[in-house]
């Protein structure tokens, strides 16, 4: 039971990540939207949002790589363990 | 789309100050204790720069009026993070105050000194409180704020011409400066109109803008002999 | 060394000993720090309640010590998670019980040095106009992107190598074993998890370079492209980037020296480490130099009007004690401490590193205030005298860096157990491999 209620907190705090990097990527897209409309130098904002949000999206991708990769193997050594 | 510009004449100049006199009562400015004022806070949205040549029996003292010079390629407009200042298509350069999240870049990229900022929330004596312009929004605490050539004047005089179905005339927008300066040394109008004065006095060979190398293409034109 | 064993540690026992040990000088200086704290914050809120008038800030010096310290907090930032990423790519053994602390410093200072814009908001109850109707295309703009990357980035790069430890830590299980639980996430150091760990650690350090890169080069766009002079010039972006390594080494230095004294950690950060770091410290010093000295020559040799008198005003007028006490921090100590051997003793380099970081501070004061107190009109030069509130969350900010920095080695560890576990067990042996590999003939 308390290994479930940790596992469960560590999945809520992996996707507060995500919702961190999604919420830049909105944003991101709310300022490249505004600038087309305002025709306030759209090229800039296009060539800034086609680099930071995959950057952010990698951070994140890696962090959850890990963290599956990790509970994986956990699981694995129980189940070995319990037979 | 008219492009509104200024011609300051300092041949017929006399220095006298009046313009910023009357620029502050038009656009509410905030009058700034002496104590402030001495640490370089002052407010002039009209600025009178002074500048002293030679030694002292022989002094030459030259006054120029310096306002926003609305510059039709603006450092200001570009680096504003929240689109606080903009350049609109009749070429006014205007500020928008409740935007302005005071971040003072603007300030940084004008190469003309031209914006001032509230450093307190805004006073006027209380003679002034009752006769603060209506046209003209009030400040407050933390923004930038600057000359706007009087765009509030722009919009009575667009509603008569509109009202009378006439194009506005040259010269009948004025903003305070122009209107009070007591030697006509302040001409204000239309320079993509051939016709109009300001165009012609620019192509005087008198003529000069103020660090036209840096390529921000000042609408203030200055008319001198002496440079 | 405490006589009266409690817990066994193990090998390592130095490392662990902090967390599990705290003395009343933790207590005090906790205290004394939280106080700096609350009383810089108790004059931050007078300047949001009058306004920015409070500070020393004026008409043509619109920008002050916010935006230098923004720039010198943003620059030791640079300490860590650049450092550790090189050393770690280049397989420089000697890492191991470095990169952590460059990691710590990373995240905490640039934690700090990133709220600075917001200090220096006129309306900082506007800050959210950023987001609904930010302009990208202001350098303000890149920055706040760059430097919330670098920040994503290095904290992740942070942890990550730390995960390990932390399930050591879980397994002693005496302190906050539910806290280190969480954060452990199922770490039991199998084969596949260390392949997992391993990879990902791989991938973050080349990302974090450009990024780190970035975040320095795009503050120096900042000044760079207004068309101030002084500011104006294609150099800037290298040349803070140089800066930030080189007050970034030398932050390092001064924190592993006082906690290698506090710690008793001797026996992990010899005196070879020191020997290292201050030599990369003394070519960031050479290089630090040539670009200063390229800068200085191209606007004196161009010698436009402007340029001039704020090089001028830097050299000889008000800004000359500053100007010359940079040169003599940045250039002249460090080189003469480092060069010979005889100077070159953990005081030397303790003396160097605390003479660069000041040095480094007032290269960001020279760049930031001259340009702004001669401007372009005639008008008259511009005065800049910091008030009480600009120092105390100048002083606040290293108080809070300090604290943090405490309380980080209060719940895990200051050096990497687990790298320098694996230092023991299998770098030898990998090092003779590979040492093996660059000679010629035959690998064996």
């Amino acid at each position: 039971m308390h290994a479930k209620t940790t596992y469960i907190a560590q999945v809520l705090s992996i996707s507060l990540i995500w919702i961190f990097v999604i919420a830049i990527a909105i944003w991101i897209i709310n300022l490249l939207l505004i600038s087309i409309e305002l025709k306030d130098v759209p090229g800039a904002s296009i060539g800034i949002s086609i680099i930071v949000i995959p950057v952010f999206f990698v951070l994140a991708g890696i962090l959850t790589y890990v963290f599956i990769g990790l509970h994986k193997e956990e699981k694995k050594i129980i189940k070995s363990s319990q037979e | 789309m008219p492009k509104w510009a200024m011609v300051i004449d300092l041949d017929k100049c006399t220095g006298c100050g009046d313009c910023m006199a009357a620029c502050k009562l038009e656009n509410n400015i905030a009058i700034v204790s002496p104590e402030e004022a001495n640490v370089g806070r002052v407010m002039f949205w009209m600025d009178m720069i002074t500048t002293y040549e030679g030694e002292y029996p022989n002094i030459k003292v030259k006054r120029i009026p310096k306002p926003c010079f609305h510059c039709d390629n603006p450092p200001c407009t570009r680096v504003c993070p929240v689109y606080a200042t903009y350049k609109n298509d009749e070429g006014l350069v205007g500020q928008i105050y409740h935007r302005c999240i005071g971040c003072r870049y603007c300030m940084v990229a004008c190469p003309y000194t031209a914006k001032v900022f509230n450093w307190y929330e805004p006073k006027w004596p209380d003679e002034f409180k009752s006769c603060l312009n209506p046209d003209v929004s009030l400040r407050m605490v933390g923004v930038v704020e600057k000359c706007s050539f009087c765009a509030h004047r722009l919009i009575k005089v667009k509603e008569n011409a509109d009202m009378e179905e006439r194009e506005i005339y040259d010269g009948e927008y004025s903003p305070a400066c122009g209107e009070s300066c007591p030697t006509n040394a302040i001409y204000f109008g239309d320079i993509d109109n051939k016709e109009s004065q300001v165009y012609k006095l620019s192509q005087s060979s008198r003529s000069y803008r103020e660090m036209e190398n840096l390529g921000t293409e000042p609408k203030v034109i200055y008319l001198s002999k002496r440079e | 060394m405490p006589k009266n064993k409690q817990l066994d540690f193990g090998q390592d026992a130095a490392l662990y000993r902090p967390i599990y040990e705290t003395g009343k000088g933790f207590y005090i200086t906790v205290c004394v720090l939280l106080a700096v704290y609350l009383w810089a914050l108790y004059l931050y809120i007078t300047q949001v309640y009058y306004g920015l008038g409070v500070t020393g800030m004026n008409q043509p010096i619109t920008w002050g010590f916010y935006i230098v310290n923004f720039v010198f907090f943003i620059g030791i930032s640079h300490a860590g998670t650049l450092i550790s990423a090189i050393l770690r790519l280049s397989k420089a053994e000697w890492r191991r019980p470095i990169t952590r602390m460059a990691e710590v410093i990373t995240a905490i200072v640039l934690a700090i040095g990133g709220l600075h814009p917001i200090l220096d908001l006129g309306r900082p109850d506007r800050m959210l106009n950023l987001l609904s109707d930010g302009r990208l295309q202001s350098p303000l703009l890149w920055d706040v992107t760059s430097i919330t990357a670098y920040f994503t980035a290095s904290t992740i790069y942070l942890y990550l190598p730390m995960i390990p430890d932390i399930a050591k830590l879980r397994d002693r299980g005496t302190k906050l074993k539910w806290f280190y639980n969480f954060l452990s996430w199922g770490w039991q150091g199998t084969a596949h998890q260390v392949k997992v760990l391993n990879r990902a650690i791989n991938i973050l350090m080349v990302m974090v370079i450009p990024i780190a890169i970035s975040v320095h080069t795009v503050i120096s766009y900042i000044f760079s492209m207004t068309l101030q002079p002084g500011w104006h010039s294609t150099i800037f972006g290298p040349y803070f980037v140089v800066g930030a390594i080189f007050s970034g080494i030398a932050a390092l230095l001064i924190v592993m020296i006082v906690f290698r004294k506090v710690y008793h950690l001797e026996e992990y950060l010899k005196e070879i480490h020191f020997q290292y770091l201050s030599t990369l410290l003394l070519i960031m010093s050479l290089l630090w130099f040539y670009f200063t000295f390229s800068e200085f020559l191209t606007g004196i040799f161009g010698s436009q009007t402007h340029e001039l008198h704020i090089i001028a005003y830097k050299f000889t007028g008000v800004y000359a004690p500053f100007f010359w006490g940079m040169v003599i921090c940045n250039f002249v100590i460090p080189v003469i401490i480092l060069s010979f051997k005889k100077f070159k003793t953990i005081t030397g380099i303790m003396i160097v590193s605390i003479s660069v970081v000041i040095g480094m501070w007032l290269e960001r004061l020279n760049i930031v205030v001259p340009s702004l107190a001669n401007p372009r009109m005639d008008l008259p030069l511009g005065i800049y005298i910091p008030s009480l509130v600009e120092w105390a969350l100048f002083i606040g900010g290293i108080a809070v860096f300090m604290l943090g920095f405490t309380m980080f080695a209060k719940f895990f560890p200051l050096i990497s157990i687990w790298e320098i576990e694996e230092g023991r067990k299998e770098s030898i042996k990998d090092v003779e491999k590979r040492l093996r590999s660059y000679l010629p003939g035959k690998e064996t």
